[in-house]
Parts: structure tokens; C-alpha cells; sequence
């Protein structure tokens, strides 16, 4: 079931309004119970027992041109159902969503041509082909004129320093490679929206710090707006500065990365390196949480005293250095999921930017 | 259209690249094809040296046989080639979630799907078909009459586009099952019938047979049709068949797009 009866028009979004104006957004699925055994098997062909399972319960989302947003969830928590629903892969339940003023799940060409999405886990590019095939298969698809193709590509190609890859077969490239090159294709007709599912997954540290420069230049230099889904809080520091945390397929927090730190967390995390393993008995009397690691002592203590007790703490414990930091993001989020899927059953907090 | 052509074109080089780069697979697969070919074919031959007909008083001896036989070769080979090999790979895709990438691109869906691939060597039995029909035209005990030739193409357009419409209903079912395994053995099983002249099924079984395999699924029409208008005289009776041929085309055409559309309104893709 979904509202079609919302206005649409393909026509460039003007400044101000939404590129992505999501509203009550439901997806349930159906799914059936495989129960075990062999004589339950044979019963299950007869007699099938089936439960709802509510991917997406109801979200509300608006974002502006230009914005690079990051979700975050755990697995299961909605985020690739939510891109999938935007993408217009698949129809909602209930709720109705506009991207670029137009029904996703009507399937128009003119809204398709004005988006990409690039699934970390999922290959697009012809297997046994070079991507050099691929895309021009993509220009065909995209009615993309040749000097624009050969520009664009161009670009994108050396930006990613991929040149070298053009003509080798898909299967013989590595993951970093497979997605460098995924996402020269989704950019080659030049999108207004980027959908990103986990880009990042399962590549190594440089391949990672390698996409993050790419999409920060490319989103700014295109003001492209770009909703991407990731597990890594690296992906979200890098590039975005709003963050949209799920869980249990609602929104727990929608807000600045800043925000997110000083919102849901009281105390930072204070490193000393002392000369020599410290007395535990006299960490313990500063009173506050600690953990001893040789030499090191990490104590947690609250944001609004920090200016009054680190000098004390400096004076009398023989500090060779120190450092003050947040409470890591990674640390912040974990703990919103697991409050988050305790307080899913009566009523997930909602945090309005 | 010219757009789809264009695209069509881009599909199929891009295929023909692919075949080209694993080489002894292709020619595997065409020496394969072209031995399952020659022995239908000895099969047949062997059928008459028992006996100068099939069917008697059917019109189907040796020479106008082996016309029907290469015009089911030439209809099978086409959508063999054309759209079996991404109808296959449609199961695939929707266990997978391959077809997410799919519906998101600005092309309609079902052309996207039932012609990305092209499987080059299924046309070796085409080209086998061409030469068998060839051979026989001019033995056939009566040319074929001018209209008949004209005719002949579009019935083999027509018998191509009731096998079109089967194979996208049949990939369409394996977005509601989301598994369907078993497509190339029910195609094959379905397009047995239209192998053979629609005579040979008669009695109480095989009138039912004939009647269920002409009006409901009219898998008969296929082949005997297009083989009746180029090997045997074209009567009254002949020409009826024909325009029911047309419109059991133009019917299956329209049918399979509803059904395939409404397929995908319910894909649900599967989870990443």
C-alpha cells in the first residue's frame, strides 16, 4: 500500500525544498517459520506458520540538497530496507516518501536517471568483462552523449587512480578495486542522489581512507546529496555531519555529529602516562571510574568538573603526558543500540535535530 | 525503440566479448547443441524407413517433415539465444538481490531482464535450421505459394512471441517463489509438444491434449503453424490458423506483461 497520489514533478528541486522527504515510511515483511526436523518439515508443506517482521516502523526523514547523511544501525536495524524504499526497489507498507519530487516506487525513467545506488555487497559491473564494458553499457542505459561520457569518466578514473584497471576483467580485480570501480559507474551519469549501502565493507584501511577522500570531494565539488548506511564510525567521521541512528527499524537519533557526543554522554575519557605502574589504591581515591593498563590510566570523568580536578590529578601523580578526549563514537553508539533495542518495545526516543 | 535497439546491440557485444574470452566453452557448448541436433535429426531419419508419413493422409512425409522440423529449430534457437539464458539467470537474481540493480536503472524492466544476456552458440541450430529448410523447400511435393513465404516470417515472429510469453510468465513466478529451479526443465517439458505435428495427438487422450495445448496454453501453434504455411498447401482451415496464431501472440504478449509486472510489484529483493 502507498500514498501515489502525492505531487510529482521531475523538474530540478529548487533551493529550500527537500531532496528527500520521507513521512511515516512502514515496511513489513511476512516471513515463514522453517521448523525443524524432518516430520515438522513435511507437516510445514501443509500447514505453514508465518509472523510479521516490521523492517521500517513508521520513519520520518527530510533532507536538505547537498547533505551527506550517514545511518547507522546495527544488522537488521532497517538501514539498507530504508535505501531500498528510496531507491524504489521495493513498496512500502505504509507512509509515502518524495526523492528529487518524485515516487521511488513508481519506477519513472526520469527519476531513475537522476540517482545511483552502489551496494557494498552487491556487484553490478559485468563479471567476466572489463569495467570499461560496463560503462559503456552505462552510457547507453543513461543516454549519456559521448563528450560528457569521456569527460566524466575521465575524472572519476583519475580521481581513483584506476586507470590501469579499465580493461581487466571484473573477477580478476581485488574488493578495493570492484568498488573503486562501482562507483565510477554509478557516478558516470552524474547523480543527484547517492545511495550508499555499506561501501566500505570488508576493504582494508587504505582502499577505506582512499573512498573517503574520493566521496568528500565529489559530493562537494557536485552538491550531491548522499544518504549512506555503514557499521564503520570511521566512514561517518570522514565524511558526514549529520548522523541518523536506527534501530529495530525506527529513528533513536537524527542530529550533528556534535551533537550526538554532548547529548547522550556526560563525561570524557581522561589517558595519563605515568613514569611507572601507579598504586591502585590511590587511583581508586580520585573516584572515578578507571582501568589501569600499566603505566597508563584511563579514568572517565564528568565534563563539567574536568577544568576543576586535572590539575590535581597532574600535580600528584608523576604525568609524563596526558589526553582528554570524547567518549568514542563507536562506544556512544553501542550503547544507544543497546538501550535502543530495549526501549524499541515502548517506544523508541526519537531525537529531533 | 532505436534506444532499445541501440542498447540491445551494446548487450549482445558485450555478450559475444564474453563468449569470445572463454573460447572452448563456446565451442563446446555449439558442438554439444549441433550433436543433440544430429541426433534428433538421425531419429527422424530412421522414423522413415518404417513408414512414408506420420500420421496417414496428414501431409507430413519425409521432406515436409523435415521443414517442420527445421522451422522449430530455427523459433527455439532464437529464443534460446535471446531471452532463456537471462530468464535463467532471473531465478539467480532474485534469490540473490541481483535485481535490485536492475530495477534501479532507467529502462523498462522486463526488457532489461529477459534480453541482457545473449547465448551466441544457440544460434548453431538456427543456422542448422536455415540449411534444413533450405534443403527441403525444393523437394517439398508442392512449392510454397508467394503468400505462404511472406507469411512465413511472421509466423515464426509469432511462434517466438508465444515462447517469449512462457518464458517471462514462468521467470515471473520466481519472484513470487523466490526459488524456481525448475524453469528449464518445465520449459522443456511445455516446448516437447510443440516438437511435434498437432495430427499425432488424437483419440481420448489426445484430442483433450491438443484442444489444452492450442486454446489455453497454445504451445501447438508454435511450430506446426508457421511449418503448415511453408510445407503444406494453404487451405481456408490453414488461414484461420494463422490469424488465431497472430492473436494468440499479440494475447500472450499483453498476458505476459501483466503478469510479469505484477511480479515485480511484489519483489521484496533479498536481505544484504
Amino acid at each position: 500500500m502507498h500514498n501515489s497520489s502525492q505531487p510529482r514533478t521531475d523538474a530540478p528541486t529548487a533551493a529550500g525544498e527537500p531532496v528527500i522527504e520521507v513521512r511515516g515510511l512502514a515496511k513489513e515483511y511476512r516471513v515463514f517459520d522453517k521448523p525443524e526436523g524432518l516430520m515438522a518439515s513435511v507437516t510445514g508443506l501443509f500447514n505453514r506458520k508465518s509472523r510479521v517482521v516490521e523492517a521500517l516502523r513508521g520513519v520520518d526523514l527530510r533532507v536538505e540538497k547537498g547533505e551527506f547523511v550517514a545511518m547507522l544501525g546495527p544488522n537488521g536495524a532497517g538501514k539498507t530496507t530504508f535505501l531500498k524504499l528510496l531507491s524504489g526497489i521495493i513498496t512500502p507498507t505504509r507512509g509515502s516518501a518524495t526523492v528529487l519530487g518524485s515516487v521511488p516506487w513508481e519506477r519513472t525513467d526520469d527519476f531513475r536517471r537522476r540517482f545511483a545506488l552502489v551496494m557494498g555487497q552487491r556487484n553490478q559491473l559485468w563479471w567476466d568483462l572489463p569495467a570499461a564494458e560496463s560503462f559503456r553499457l552505462h552510457k547507453e542505459i543513461y543516454r549519456i552523449d559521448t563528450p560528457r561520457f569521456e569527460r566524466t569518466r575521465d575524472e572519476l578514473v583519475d580521481l581513483l587512480d584506476v586507470r590501469k584497471l579499465l580493461l581487466r576483467p571484473v573477477r580478476d580485480l581485488s574488493l578495493g578495486e570492484r568498488m573503486k570501480l562501482e562507483l565510477v559507474a554509478a557516478l558516470l551519469h552524474e547523480p543527484e542522489v547517492l545511495f550508499l549501502d555499506e561501501p566500505t565493507i570488508g576493504l582494508d584501511v587504505v582502499a577505506q581512507h582512499s573512498l573517503h577522500r574520493f566521496l568528500a570531494h565529489v559530493q562537494a565539488e557536485r552538491q550531491m546529496t548522499v544518504i549512506l548506511t555503514t557499521h564503520y564510525m570511521k566512514d561517518v567521521a570522514a565524511l558526514c555531519k549529520r548522523l541518523v541512528v536506527v534501530t529495530e527499524g525506527s529513528i533513536l537519533y537524527d542530529g550533528s555529529l556534535e551533537q550526538i557526543v554532548d547529548r547522550f554522554t556526560s563525561h570524557k575519557i581522561v589517558t595519563l602516562d605515568l613514569d611507572a605502574p601507579p598504586d591502585r589504591a590511590a587511583i581508586d581515591r580520585l573516584g572515578f571510574p578507571c582501568e589501569i593498563r600499566g603505566p597508563q590510566v584511563i579514568l572517565r570523568i564528568d565534563r563539567t568538573r574536568i577544568a576543576d580536578v586535572l590539575p590535581g590529578i597532574l600535580r600528584g601523580q608523576g604525568v609524563r603526558d596526558v589526553s582528554v578526549e570524547d567518549v568514542p563514537l563507536e562506544e556512544i553508539v553501542a550503547e544507544m543500540f543497546r538501550s535502543g533495542s530495549t526501549a524499541g518495545t515502548d517506544g523508541a526516543t526519537g531525537a529531533p535535530r | 525503440m532505436t534506444r532499445y535497439l541501440s542498447i540491445f546491440l551494446t548487450f549482445a557485444r558485450a555478450c559475444l566479448v564474453r563468449d569470445m574470452t572463454f573460447r572452448a566453452n563456446f565451442v563446446l557448448e555449439c558442438v554439444t547443441s549441433l550433436g543433440w541436433m544430429a541426433m534428433n535429426l538421425a531419429f527422424y531419419l530412421l522414423v522413415f524407413t518404417f513408414t512414408p508419413e506420420i500420421g496417414l493422409g496428414t501431409g507430413w512425409t519425409k521432406e515436409p517433415f523435415f521443414a517442420f522440423v527445421a522451422t522449430g529449430m530455427i523459433i527455439n534457437s532464437i529464443v534460446q539465444a535471446l531471452f532463456m539464458p537471462s530468464a535463467e539467470e532471473l531465478t539467480e537474481m532474485v534469490r540473490t538481490g541481483g535485481l535490485d540493480g536492475i530495477l534501479v536503472q532507467p529502462l523498462d524492466a522486463q526488457f532489461l531482464l529477459s534480453m541482457h544476456r545473449v547465448d551466441f552458440s544457440a544460434f548453431a541450430n538456427g543456422l542448422v535450421g536455415v540449411g534444413l529448410l533450405c534443403w527441403a523447400i525444393p523437394r517439398l511435393p508442392q512449392p510454397p505459394h508467394p503468400i505462404a513465404i511472406l507469411l512465413y516470417p511472421l509466423l515464426i515472429a509469432c511462434g517466438v512471441a508465444i515462447l517469449y510469453s512462457l518464458v517471462i510468465m514462468l521467470a515471473a513466478a520466481t519472484i513470487h517463489l523466490g526459488r524456481n529451479q525448475s524453469l528449464y526443465d518445465f520449459w522443456f517439458y511445455l516446448t516437447n509438444f510443440s516438437r511435434y505435428p498437432a495430427e499425432i495427438y488424437s483419440g481420448p487422450w489426445g484430442g483433450p491434449l491438443r484442444a489444452l495445448c492450442t486454446f489455453v496454453i497454445p504451445i501447438l501453434l508454435v511450430v506446426n503453424v508457421p511449418a503448415r504455411v511453408i510445407a503444406q498447401p494453404l487451405t481456408e482451415q490453414g488461414g484461420m490458423m494463422v490469424a488465431g496464431t497472430v492473436f494468440a501472440a499479440g494475447a500472450a504478449l499483453l498476458i505476459s506483461r501483466w503478469v510479469f509486472q505484477t511480479a515485480l510489484s511484489k519483489y521484496r529483493s533479498a536481505s544484504s
